[in-house]
């Protein structure tokens, strides 16, 4: 069960659209973090990424996560004014060495931006399965994804076997190496067995993939799990609007703040909104998901 | 599409055969093929013929070595072997030769003895429409036919699995089923339960049977051991000389047993232990339950144990632990003799390193300094003198147990550790199998093995342990193991029919009638 769980993934709202869509929202998101150093955006996607993240990899991962990633941004403040010597508010002087607090702030910033997108990346990992980057690869690519699908069948296998080769040979200990000598060999006996094995294997798979069509036609077709619906379409849509609006409000809100030499002052600005909006929008659906589901069991 | 029904009808019994042969002749490609004479010597099938009506259900008996692959193989175009080939091979009025691979693979559908090489794919739905997606065929079609394969055959629950994580006999399930999806008309099984153990074979056969009856499918099995399938099939053929003759059902080989006077009593039991174990815990990862919580397990010098449980009891892991391979979480494992222990894996394959038979006895030869003499008496012991020339990989599953066990016998261990022995064994190698391990026991070897069959135990077994939800059951000497259990046992026989087959037929039903639930 739990082998099916994990292939799956948990539930996390994100499974009521297409595969294609979730991958492509975790990418805009990427993107958008990585290109919009600003605070207030760099904040927005900060916290986003960390309550999803709470959400769906758990407090206890999450925190986990946490204790690598402060002392990450702590760093890049440190190091950031080393470097950097720009600024108008001097902080302290070493004497030719000047720190900014300008420059402390954008390497609070970097730091912040590098713990946003490590944050994405595991939640997205944690959504996206691989039988999922397949579904949209496959559906693309055939042949490809069928390559990877044998090459994640085979990898594993392959470890797999080595190991047990070697448990083997050392449980028959009536016939254990004796000499250092057949120390030596009994590593490369592992490897021949292996080899020998799974070459023999090999043959008997190509047999089988003859034996049931492989070569029929040139246009292999590929089975898709998930289909687009005219739902995905609608989303597809909407998120298109909104990333559009987001890009433009985060160019907009880049192009009139600056670090160097002294930084804009930050007001309350509507173009937040929808900024902000995209980013806690998968913890939204969850949650709207969650509502749902409570309701349907109180009635 | 063709649907379903159209599809059974289509299939019902009509004039035309299923499948003939017409005076067939093959041999392999080693001589020279200009001269008839030089051919003569080596032909594998001379003038074979034969005839399968539709909706049949044919064993294919003969000897090792007798031609069975061969002739699948040939029915098979994409499979066929070259070499010297006259007559006519028909499916369903085709000459197979004169059919595309896209006719082929819909007409004829082929499973391979090994559950493990057929798997192409890494998650069971891509395995199941795999064929599908070579044939070309639309979305639509291909979702309708995985839907109706996986319904038909309980798939639906592991649809998503890795196809790793599944069992031996849910891989030959699946390796059936993705076979079935591009609904051939004619189905050949060559030794298709060799690498089941005795459960998975028979939910295997009862999958055979049903497709054979409810969906009126032809079906032909080759086998060494026929008398597992006699109660599904319809006919028999036996290959013999280069023939194809039609034997009666009945006149498949006696379902000798392994009779009540092989239990040698034994007298040099004593009171030491050999294992003795207390509290075991185990799980192979924190995410993973518990395989093993709160075991304890006696095990006594110069005795035969086994250890009897489900699929994914633990059994494997158990021995393992014995043999110190992995180690307990909590608890201890003190094996008196584990500096001179043998472990026969439930792959024979992971033991196999030599390029022919004799030199594999020979590997350890020096190390363990035993001599030709005895390397001779264990081939004759094991009857293994025709596959000393072969490739250890090219022997049946039968012949590699049995050539995996001489091996590991010749260092003479004192401990032997057996995972599912019996697998791949027909009756009358089981019985050399129960007569070799008493013979080791009277010498002084202690056996510890993990097994499915009921039968085999009963007539081999000292002392047996259940295993089950991580702890053992009961652990009692077998006679009385099997006088309290009143589910998990060897259906009482009356004299007549005091049989290994059927005994072990009917113990079958019980175990899976247990493991289904």
């Amino acid at each position: 069960m739990s082998n099916m769980l994990r292939w799956q993934g948990k539930n996390t709202g994100f499974e009521l659209i297409h595969p294609g869509l979730q991958l492509t929202y975790f990418a805009v998101v990427l993107v958008l973090t990585m290109t919009a150093m600003q605070p207030v955006l760099l904040t927005i996607s900060f916290i986003s990424a960390l309550l999803f993240s709470f959400c769906v990899r758990g407090w206890q991962t999450t925190l986990k996560t946490l204790v690598i990633l402060l002392p990450l941004v702590i760093i890049c403040a440190v190091i950031n004014p080393l470097f950097a010597m720009m600024g108008s508010s001097e902080v302290v002087r070493f004497g030719q060495h000047a720190i900014y607090l300008e420059s402390i702030i954008f390497g609070l910033c970097m730091g912040m931006m590098l713990a946003s997108v490590i944050l994405w990346f595991s939640c997205a990992s944690k959504i996206l399965s691989t039988d999922k980057v397949l579904a949209v690869l496959g559906g693309v690519l055939p042949v490809v994804g069928l390559m990877i699908s044998m090459a994640m069948r085979l990898v594993p296998q392959f470890t797999e076997r080595g190991k047990l080769i070697g448990s083997v040979a050392e449980s028959v200990t009536s016939a254990r190496p004796l000499t250092k000598r057949d120390h030596i060999t009994s590593r490369l006996r592992i490897v021949s067995v292996l080899m020998g094995w799974s070459l023999e294997e090999s043959l008997q798979s190509a047999d089988a993939m003859k034996a049931r069509g492989w070569g029929a036609t040139n246009k292999r077709t590929g089975y898709k799990r998930y289909r687009f619906a005219a739902f995905d379409l609608f989303a597809s849509l909407a998120l298109a609007l909104l990333v559009i609006t987001c890009s433009v409000l985060a160019f907009v809100a880049c192009s009139q703040f600056h670090f160097y030499p002294t930084m804009s002052t930050l007001t309350l600005w509507w173009g937040y909104i929808p900024y902000a909006l995209l980013m806690l929008l998968p913890l939204v659906v969850r949650i709207v998901e969650d509502l749902r589901f409570k309701w349907l069991g109180q009635a | 599409m063709t649907e379903l029904k159209d599809f059974i009808h289509s299939t019902k019994p009509a004039s035309e055969p299923a499948l003939s042969i017409d005076g067939l002749c093959f041999s392999y490609a080693s001589q020279d093929s200009n001269t008839g004479t030089q051919m003569a010597g080596n032909l594998l099938f001379s003038d074979a013929s034969m005839c399968l009506p539709q909706g049949s259900f044919t064993l294919l008996t003969g000897n090792t070595g007798s031609g069975k692959t061969t002739l699948m193989r040939l029915i098979k175009p994409e499979l066929a072997p070259t070499g010297y080939r006259k007559g006519a091979i028909n499916v369903f009025g085709r000459e197979t030769t004169s059919l595309s691979v896209a006719e082929s693979s819909t007409m004829i559908g082929y499973v391979a003895q090994n559950p493990e090489t057929q798997i192409v794919c890494d998650a069971v739905w891509h395995e199941l429409a795999f064929g599908l997606e070579n044939l070309g065929t639309s979305q639509e079609a291909m979702r309708r036919r995985v839907a109706e394969v996986a319904y038909f055959f309980g798939i639906e629950p592991w649809m998503h699995s890795p196809t790793a994580s599944l069992s031996g006999g849910q891989k030959q399930i699946l390796a059936l089923a993705s076979i079935l999806v591009m609904q051939p008309k004619l189905l050949l099984l060559d030794e298709p339960t060799a690498q089941l153990d005795p459960i998975a074979e028979k939910n295997f056969l009862h999958a055979l049977f049903r497709i054979n009856r409810e969906l009126g499918i032809t079906v032909l099995v080759a086998t060494h051991s026929p008398e597992t399938m006699t109660d599904y099939a319809t006919g028999a053929l036996r290959l013999e000389d280069g023939k194809i003759e039609p034997t009666p059902l009945s006149a498949i080989p006696a379902k000798a047993g392994i009779h009540n006077k092989l239990q040698i009593p034994h007298d040099n039991a004593t009171d030491s232990t050999t294992i003795n174990c207390r509290d075991l815990f185990f799980r192979y990862s924190k995410e993973e339950p518990w395989v093993l919580r709160g075991f304890d397990l006696t095990v006594a010098t110069s005795s035969i144990h086994a250890i009897v449980g489900g699929n994914g009891s633990g059994k494997s892991t158990l021995l393992n632990m014995m043999a110190k391979a992995i180690k307990p979480l909590r608890g201890r494992v003190n094996n008196l003799h584990s500096s001179s222990q043998a472990i026969l894996p439930q792959n024979p394959m992971a033991l196999f390193v030599g390029d022919t038979a004799a030199e594999e006895l020979k590997e350890w030869q020096q190390r363990c300094d035993y001599s030709d003499e005895e390397i001779v008496s264990m081939v004759d012991l094991f009857n293994l003198k025709s596959a000393l020339a072969k490739h250890p990989y090219d022997l049946s599953g039968g012949e590699q147990q049995k050539l995996a066990l001489a091996k590991i016998l010749l260092t003479k261990p004192k401990l032997l550790l057996l995972d599912e022995p019996t697998k791949g064994l027909d009756t009358s190698a089981k019985r050399e199998l129960a007569t070799t391990l008493l013979g080791l026991r009277a010498k002084g070897v202690t056996i510890l093995m993990a097994t499915h069959d009921l039968a085999f135990v009963s007539k081999v077994a000292d002392n047996t342990t259940m295993i089950f939800d991580g702890q053992s059951a009961c652990s009692e000497p077998t006679q009385e193991f099997f006088s309290n259990n009143i589910f998990y046992r060897l259906p009482r026989i009356d004299s007549t029919t005091n049989e290994l087959n059927v005994a072990h037929e009917k113990s079958m039903r019980e175990d899976e009638s247990k493991t289904d639930s």
